[in-house]
């Protein structure tokens, strides 16, 4: 708006606060959360710059600038495993999610009341089940000497596998596990989107004598976008983080595997276990952070300068 | 807001005649010609959805079979899709001490519930404020909360802060505040509220009503698949959290919440086994795989049951015709 | 009116009177001994127990405490399944939630915790007024000196307490018998060829040695190196799980590191790589979690590996009432070439935390139970009858006892003395020989007091941790064809990780240290 002269005008910025009084106290509490359990922790990630003692505290401890980070580099791992993290959560996001809006589309053509009860409650069991049984099952399933997969395949007449010992099929194996565990939740986001899609629209699809796929395609999909594009923007901003309960429990100690599967936090895990070290994990952490914070603020002008509604911020 | 094509191309709203029941609309099945690609769809539906939650189902199945097995049968043949050699010992063992199950089960459904009609609340309200394009400050806002995904400051200096300078170590005060309110809920939210048509809280204004009774009377009834879907996001992850109660919890307090009880249980073996402590120390009497197992049926099941009594919120909410009627 | 007043003034005086008397009494005993009982919390590793027995026992040592200091006892404990975040949180909170904390200087950060000031240092007259006893013993044996750092004590070391944790391969006589082996003993490590090659053939329903995870296969590596170098390792410096430094008894001023630059690592990987083409353990040994001692107990496994002191409190009872006749033995590494080591005496050790508000009380509480028999005895083993009966001088259990349900798990680590401690009903019988032979053998350990200096190497250290655990699993298990240039690889790795500027480092701190110490 230029500034012409409008005369006996307010300040706009007073009349501003004054008219949305309300909605800012409705807004209050939601604040005064992050201030205090997000906000104000920040000035702690001081402790990766440190020799932390306990005796010192955090900002009282020596000041040894990178050293904290040096190990990442001198492992020679540093691109191997952000190029693992990344790729690994590039597989999440993208197939996760077109997993999930099949199933949330596929979900909404089903009708038998009951059938849908029973089978949505189902859905949700593998986001219970604690990544530490997911290993164990996995190992059941999946070994050499007992294995069921081997046990099918032995019966067909094949030669057992050695899966454990095969690199090259694990981001297979994670990826379906992955998917696996959190699909069901996932799918809720857009089964709820889905429903809040005006029924006019469809029965005007419907006279305009839509297939299922135009109408899938015309009036589901589209309406799915914003919700697709702010889960998009989100999972961006973690795009550094590993699912570390997930490779650790599947993969462990499993150095044949490593290759394609070792992710940063496994591989800071494996350096650190056996130290006593909390500046180490906060320096990951913080190098972490830092990407994902780029990638996002890329992402998020890319998708304002597209569509201003759809973009976080 | 609402600028979906529809298959023809053009924009429209054709309001087909409803009976009103003010701003609700009941879902009901309207006798709508199937095509051949819509029986198409139906098929690969139900059969889709049928293999899928097969799928979601065999582990668990796996899980409740090695439970009632004996442990020497499951040590020789590993897991089965029925119980090898059944035995109730794994479940003898955990309720012959029922108190710690019984009294993480209260505890985390106090904590569930509250946290979820707490958390609820203020997610819906602050969602409110922030889809309302009046407001001023929502992108500052939006963006404000949007900022902590990308930074957290890690495990030492959040321990450091809420831990020891608010002094929450040790109360469940610690684990029941963190989870309260998460910005991807809220951006949710807010993402949902764009399907309730504006000119509702336009008419509220026009009536007079002030912002928050725009938000409880007139957008929160029509909210119900939103409501339903955060609500769930946020019983889940106080039924399923772990973490914070390892970090703030440990064994602080008498009982503690299910799945860290849970966890308890069946890494134990993992820790030692992994860890420098196993080489040093002895341990006898390990948790065994169906002890394991046991206990994760028994911290699992009960919430199975939560989703089939919210399922019916999962209806269609609105429809623009009732708005304009 | 006046009158009121009066009596109003009065009354105020009267009860100022009463609280300075009653304040004045507060301060008057200066170690508190006026009061309520000051309550003094022991940090334990371990799970907490259910089944009530603790506080039974409790409050029965409470009541002793209590007219002994006017003191309670309390326990924290660290459970096993988080233990490492969960003990070291503790310590990171700095509340004053435990006065006492168990540590070790070999595996429980001992010397780091000091170091970042975790622990009160503890001066002399601090111990020689409220742990008298405990002072005058440990004076007498001459170990103050192994928990200094800085010229300050950090801790109060298990110094009084015969245990052996020497680590080894426990197998069944029988089996061994039949295999071959004289009167069913095993006496070289190569000679577990031929005893894991007649399970694999007579035995199908048994892994002849069954292991679970990489930490517990590493025993094919460090305990060939045991067995056939004499190689003396330095417990202070880990990298990721390892532990690449050693010494050598013939040279123990010179620091090397047999990952990086002994043959034998070679022959130990070409070791394993037979028994893995053997079949001695599962295919995917690295991923499996089974509870494998239970399966040597059930006979689905013919090895199992651990220490003398398992063996001695564990396996050789398990066994016997598990497995009868399989006449459980243990061959301990190092025990050819005499290469091994009693165990340092701080492997246990009681610290004061440095945000004690008690710590006098605390130390007086520490010197009550380790040195009041009852006390100990209560601490220890619980209340006699319930937890524990006396069998002709044995500890033993009563009638209906199971140690899987009704333990008291009291993890008292931390100052056990052997004066105290009876011999268990369920312990090798045969145990007293074990440590005599022992004894005859081993050596005393002679780097518990060296501190690292870790912030100038903890980089290299965890770059070299990263290189190690992508290479030793699996040359622990013999998955490489080629061990030898799966080894050069490695070795090349490890020196563009650091390897020469951590090796010039500690090289460094050990012969500062040893300018000050000799070892045997």
């Amino acid at each position: 708006m230029s500034q012409t002269q409008v005369p006996q005008r307010r300040t706009p910025r007073w009349s501003r606060f004054k008219s949305s009084r309300v909605l800012l106290l409705m807004c209050l509490p939601a604040i005064a959360f992050f201030l205090v359990f997000n906000y104000a922790p920040l000035p702690g990630i001081w402790i990766a710059f440190t020799d932390f003692n306990y005796r010192d505290g955090i900002f009282g401890s020596p000041f040894i600038g990178l050293r904290n980070f040096e190990f990442l580099i001198k492992s020679g791992q540093l691109w191997l495993l952000t190029r693992n993290t990344i790729l690994y959560n590039v597989a999440f996001i993208v197939l996760g999610n077109a997993l999930q809006i099949a199933i949330a589309i596929m979900f909404n053509e089903i009708r038998l009341k009951y059938f849908k009860k029973i089978t949505q409650g189902i859905m949700f069991l593998p986001y219970f089940i604690s990544v530490v049984l997911i290993g164990v099952i996995a190992f059941n399933i999946l070994n050499y000497d007992n294995g069921a997969l081997n046990a099918l395949i032995t019966q067909a007449g094949g030669d057992p596998l050695k899966i454990y010992s095969m690199a090259g099929l694990w981001p297979l194996i994670i990826i379906v596990v992955q998917l696996w565990q959190s699909t069901g939740y996932g799918s809720i986001v857009y089964f709820a989107a889905i429903m809040g899609i005006d029924k006019g629209l469809f029965e005007a699809a419907a006279i305009d004598g839509a297939s299922a796929w135009q109408r899938i395609r015309f009036v589901i999909l589209p309406s799915l976008k914003p919700t697709f594009i702010i889960l998009l923007l989100f999972s961006l901003g973690g795009i550094m983080h590993g699912n570390f309960g997930l490779f650790w429990n599947l993969v462990g100690n499993n150095a044949q595997l490593f290759q394609t599967t070792d992710v940063i936090e496994t591989s800071v895990y494996r350096m650190v276990m056996s130290q006593n070290n909390f500046t180490t994990s906060t320096a990951v952490g913080l190098y972490q952070s830092l990407f994902g914070f780029a990638i996002v603020m890329t992402a998020n002008w890319i998708v304002r300068r597209m569509n201003k509604d759809y973009a976080l911020f | 807001m609402h600028s979906s094509e529809t298959a023809t191309g053009a924009t429209r709203a054709i309001v087909l005649p409803t009976r009103k029941r003010g701003l609700f609309e009941r879902e009901r099945t309207r006798p709508i010609k199937l095509d051949a690609s819509d029986r198409w769809l139906r098929g690969i539906s139900y059969t889709t959805i049928t293999l899928f939650t097969l799928f979601c189902l065999l582990p668990f199945v796996l899980i409740v079979s090695a439970s009632l097995s004996s442990e020497s049968a499951i040590r020789k043949t590993g897991f089965g899709l029925l119980p090898k050699d059944f035995s109730l010992t794994a479940y003898e063992f955990i309720f012959q001490s029922p108190r710690q199950i019984l009294g993480a089960y209260v505890v985390t459904v106090v904590m569930t519930t509250l946290g979820t009609a707490i958390g609820l609340f203020i997610i819906s309200m602050t969602g409110f404020a922030l889809y309302r394009q009046d407001f001023p400050y929502r992108n500052a806002i939006s963006f404000f909360i949007y900022f902590t995904t990308l930074f957290s400051a890690g495990l030492a200096p959040t321990f450091l802060w809420v831990g020891k300078t608010l002094g929450l170590r040790g109360s469940y005060l610690a684990v029941f505040l963190q989870l309260l309110i998460t910005p991807w809920l809220i951006i949710l939210m807010k993402n949902f509220m764009r399907t309730i048509p504006y000119e509702i809280v336009e008419s509220g204004k026009i009536d007079g009503a002030g912002d928050f009774r725009i938000f409880w009377q007139l957008t929160l009834p029509m909210m119900k698949p939103a409501l339903a879907t955060v609500g769930l996001f946020l019983a889940l992850a106080y039924w399923n959290e772990w973490y914070l109660s390892s970090l703030y919890l440990g064994s602080t307090v008498e009982f503690k919440p299910l799945q860290y009880y849970l966890y308890n249980v069946i890494n134990t073996a993992n820790a030692l086994q992994n860890s420098v402590a196993g080489a040093n120390v002895s341990i006898s009497d390990l948790p065994s795989n169906t002890l394991k197992m046991a206990s994760a049926v028994v911290a699992t099941g009960p919430i199975l049951l939560l989703y089939p009594f919210i399922q019916k919120y999962f209806v269609s909410g609105i429809t623009v015709g009732a708005v304009k009627g | 009116m006046k009158k009121r007043t009066i009596v109003k003034i009065s009354a105020a005086l009267v009860a100022l009177g009463l609280s300075a008397t009653a304040l004045a009494g507060c301060t008057a005993g200066v170690s508190g001994d006026s009061g309520a009982p000051t309550k003094i919390t022991m940090l334990v590793l371990g799970d907490k127990p259910t089944n009530g027995r603790l506080e039974a026992m409790l409050k029965k040592l409470n009541e002793r405490l209590k007219k002994q200091a006017n003191a309670t006892l309390d326990l924290f404990y660290v459970e096993w399944a988080d233990w490492q975040t969960q003990y070291n949180v503790q310590l990171l909170s700095g509340d004053s939630r435990v006065d006492l904390i168990t540590t070790a200087t070999d595996w429980l950060f001992g010397w780091e915790n000091a170091q970042k000031g975790a622990f009160l240092p503890l001066t002399e007259d601090m111990l020689k007024q409220n742990a008298p006893k405990t002072w005058a013993q440990v004076q007498k044996d001459g170990h103050w000196g192994l928990t200094k750092f800085d010229g300050k004590i950090q801790f109060i070391p298990e110094d009084n307490y015969t245990q052996y944790t020497n680590h080894g391969f426990f197998y069944r006589g029988d089996w061994a018998k039949e295999a071959g082996f004289p009167d069913g003993t095993i006496t070289k490590y190569e000679d577990f060829t031929t005893y894991f090659q007649w399970i694999k053939q007579n035995k199908p329903d048994a892994v002849p040695w069954d292991v679970a995870g990489a930490s517990n296969g590493e025993a094919t590596l460090t305990g060939y190196m045991q067995s056939h170098t004499d190689a003396l390792p330095l417990q202070g410096v880990s990298a990721g799980n390892y532990a690449p430094f050693e010494t050598s008894q013939e040279n123990p001023g010179k620091l090397t590191s047999w990952y990086m630059e002994s043959d034998q690592l070679v022959k130990a990987a070409q070791l394993a790589k037979q028994w893995n083409d053997l079949g001695v353990w599962r295919q995917d040994a690295v991923n499996y979690t089974g509870v494998t001692r239970d399966e040597f107990y059930a006979g689905q496994s013919g090895t199992d590996q651990h220490h003398t002191q398992t063996f001695i409190g564990q396996i050789y009872n398990n066994m016997n009432t598990k497995q009868p006749g399989s006449d459980p033995k243990m061959y301990a590494f190092g025990q050819e070439n005499k290469n091994l080591y009693k165990d340092i005496l701080t492997h246990g050790a009681m610290a004061v935390s440095a945000n004690s508000k008690n710590p006098d009380k605390a130390l007086q509480v520490y010197d009550l139970i380790r040195n009041d028999k009852q006390d100990y005895d209560l601490l220890n083993f619980g209340i006699e009858g319930t937890d524990y009966v006396m069998k002709d001088g044995k500890l033993g259990y009563p009638e209906g006892y199971d140690p899987s349900k009704d333990a008291l798990g009291s993890n008292f680590w931390a100052g056990r003395m052997d004066q105290y401690e009876p011999p268990k009903v369920t312990d090798d019988p045969a145990a007293k020989q074990i440590y005599g032979d022992l004894d005859k053998v081993a050596r005393d350990y002679p780097y518990s007091t060296l501190v690292v200096n870790k912030s100038a190497i903890d980089p290299e250290l965890a770059a070299m941790g990263s290189v190690l655990s992508e290479y030793i699993p699996q040359l622990e298990f013999g998955k490489f064809d080629d061990p030898a240039a799966a080894i050069k690889e490695m070795r090349q790795k490890l020196k563009d990780a650091g390897y020469d500027d951590v090796k010039a480092s500690v090289q460094k701190d050990l012969d500062s240290w040893a300018k000050t110490h000799k070892v045997k």
